[in-house]
């Protein structure tokens, strides 16, 4: 019987234990509740206390949570529209307010902190082209966005860590028209790399004949020269000796021409008997 | 108040029978403090193993019954770290200690749990395409991406992390992967967007994927993530499939460009050094003729002043023997026809036939050294080519 009663005594005991007791985890915010208020909200992690029935407890996640928005279309200063697909990464500031503004559900949160977010976003993307948001204002949009929206997530008991812009892309009529504007660019580039090898390669022969030219030129120029000095030459030496005695030479060449023109045995000579020419043929008669 | 409410001093907390700093506990130590600690709460004595003999049997019985599950509950409090990760112990749900490799005890459930974190396995992310098979390569969504002149470029990247604390990496961020992936997306737009695309194209890949590491961390570091960013691989970095073709026709426009000035040079280097070879021709040539008309000027001096030496000692016997040498020498070889015109005989024979059977012979003079300048070939008469005009023809196909 005793042995029933201290078994008995005993779970009662571990169950009221098990009820007033509550762990807080690493990653988790508590509140505490006593009917229905907070009473509460400031536990550390580890194990708690809570009066069983009279205190209820909820936990919340500590980590930094993600509001991955859909993306979504906005203006930019030259009007154009830009996709933007962007994400908040946050953290439940105060649980107490977290509870209060939004009952404590990440997803309200997350709704109502996307509103917020996208605002900030209109505004600062009505302020900027798309080539500042694109490449220079990246780092000033962030931190724009986070100082716009800190105090509005405040009052959801919300701590921003970080708002990032994932992507800035063109919609897709726009996007085509980039493509094309890419194609008539390379098509540019393409017609530019040709004609630059067309010009060089012109260049190249047209040096080339050039050259050819000059070498002909030139060598036909020291060529005469040469030859000029051979004619020069050669005419000293005649000049020289045939001077030695004008009247022989002219007959000792007529001589020569004579045996070179009837060199030939097939020349067929008329002539006169009496000419100049057979004047020692008759002597010799 | 409770012993560890928030502001609570820490000292008070009765499962702290060891400092945080202190590796794994002693096993012996350990389950002498639990039962002495636990001991009380059975309502048993110091010793109370059951030597108590007042006691019934069936609460001794108990008893042991008690002690065997307490061992059996603290023997469940062993576990085992694998070389390369770390065992993160949390005693109700508060973090105490990074455990090392090896056997390891822990406060058995409920009251401290374990968890194990690898942290020498390279994880990867792959943004912008996903491997493997079945996988349709490029994701557009993630690839894609504006640069700084407007232009769209198609970046896909692998990124390989490690865990680097495992505390942060259980305990600061929902879902790790995903926001690293999230940042990885956003930092590589950042600096992508940054560049222009011949850059991110070309020679900017090392620097853009440089960039893109430090900026993962910096961000990563900034969330507190325990993740540390190992490598950034730049998988592919292309223009985009719509206009694929009109790049790789720029880059054949580069090729032609070096075909057209390899062609050109081609042409260079064939009638340049022919013309030098013309040149040299022409040079030898003239050198030829003035060595030639020179030693033929002195051979036919030399032959003249000898017989001149000769006409001189007897000038009129020298020259009728010349004269009458060189008539010999025509009329021998002449066929000739006198015709006494004064005679008045009109009775004329001509061979023709002979004159006809010479005939291909007639007028053939051959002159093959000409030993007078006055016989020589016009200056005019070399033969020039005229490149210019073969040059033109070659270009114009």
């Amino acid at each position: 019987m005793s042995q029933n009663k201290i078994l008995v005594g005993l779970g009662v005991v571990f169950t009221l234990v098990m009820m007033s007791i509550f762990t807080v985890s690493e990653t988790e915010k508590a509140i505490k509740f006593k009917f229905g208020e907070i009473v509460a909200s400031d536990y550390k992690p580890g194990l708690h206390f809570k009066i069983p029935f009279i205190n209820n407890v909820k936990k919340f996640d500590s980590r930094i949570l993600t509001l991955d928005s859909t993306p979504e279309r906005f203006l930019t200063a030259e009007k154009k529209n830009v996709i933007v697909d962007s994400f908040v990464k946050w953290r439940i500031g105060d649980v107490t307010t977290f509870y209060t503004s939004v009952a404590g559900d990440t997803y309200q949160a997350n709704v109502r902190l996307d509103q917020i977010i996208k605002d900030a976003f209109r505004s600062e993307f009505s302020k900027r082209d798309i080539k500042q948001l694109v490449s220079t204002d990246r780092s000033v949009v962030r931190e724009a966005l986070i100082a716009n929206t800190a105090s509005a997530a405040a009052k959801l008991g919300i701590d921003i860590v970080d708002v990032q812009v994932k992507r800035i892309d063109l919609p897709k009529e726009v996007s085509q028209s980039v493509y094309s504007r890419m194609e008539a660019e390379r098509a540019r580039v393409a017609r530019e790399f040709r004609s630059q090898g067309s010009e060089a390669a012109e260049r190249v022969r047209a040096d080339a004949d050039k050259q050819k030219e000059i070498i002909l030129a030139n060598a036909y120029r020291d060529a005469e020269v040469t030859k000029g000095q051979g004619d020069a030459t050669a005419s000293e030496i005649y000049a020289k000796a045939y001077g030695q005695d004008v009247e022989f030479y002219a007959f000792y060449r007529s001589m020569a021409a004579y045996k070179e023109t009837f060199a030939n045995s097939a020349n067929l000579m008329v002539t006169e008997p009496d000419s100049d020419f057979f004047k020692y043929f008759k002597q010799m008669k | 108040m409770s012993w560890n409410e928030p502001g609570g001093d820490k000292n008070k907390d009765p499962w702290s029978g060891r400092n945080e700093e202190n590796g794994p506990p002693d096993l012996d130590e350990a389950i002498r403090t639990l039962q002495d600690k636990l001991g009380g709460l059975f309502g048993g004595n110091k010793g109370g193993d059951g030597n108590d003999d007042n006691s019934p049997p069936s609460l001794k019985g108990l008893g042991f019954l008690a002690i065997g599950a307490i061992v059996l509950w603290g023997a469940s409090g062993f576990y085992v770290v694998d070389e390369g990760n770390r065992g993160v112990e949390l005693r109700f749900g508060k973090y105490v200690a990074t455990t090392q490799p090896g056997l390891n005890w822990k406060f058995p459930a409920p009251i401290e749990s374990v968890e194990i974190v690898n942290i020498s396995q390279v994880r990867s992310l792959e943004v912008g395409y996903r491997s493997g098979a079945g996988s349709k390569g490029s994701v557009a969504q993630e690839a894609l991406m504006l640069t700084k002149d407007e232009n769209i470029v198609d970046v896909r990247l692998a990124v390989q992390y490690q865990v680097n604390d495992a505390k942060k990496y259980l305990f600061n961020i929902l879902n790790q992967t995903a926001t690293l992936k999230q940042v990885t997306e956003s930092v590589e737009r950042g600096v992508v967007g940054g560049n222009t695309m011949d850059f991110a194209l070309t020679e900017g890949r090392s620097q853009i994927v440089a960039d893109i590491k430090t900026e993962i961390q910096q961000v990563m570091d900034s969330y507190d993530s325990g993740i540390i960013i190992t490598s950034v691989n730049l998988q592919d970095a292309q223009p985009p499939d719509q206009v694929q073709s009109a790049f790789e026709d720029a880059i054949k426009a580069r090729e032609d460009k070096q075909r057209l000035i390899n062609e050109a040079e081609a042409y260079a280097n064939d009638i340049v050094p022919k013309a030098r070879g013309a040149a040299a021709r022409l040079m030898q040539e003239s050198e030829g003729y003035k060595s030639r008309i020179i030693s033929a000027a002195e051979g036919d001096v030399s032959r003249f002043t000898q017989i001149l030496k000769e006409y001189k000692k007897a000038p009129e016997v020298t020259r009728q023997r010349i004269y009458l040498d060189t008539l010999e020498s025509v009329m021998s070889g002449t066929d000739t026809v006198m015709v006494d015109v004064k005679g008045g005989n009109n009775l004329l024979y001509l061979p023709l036939d002979k004159l006809g059977a010479k005939s291909k012979a007639v007028n053939k003079l051959v002159n093959t050294y000409p030993s007078d300048p006055t016989v020589n070939q016009p200056f005019n008469a070399i033969n020039t080519p005229r490149p210019s005009s073969r040059g033109r023809t070659e270009r114009g196909r």
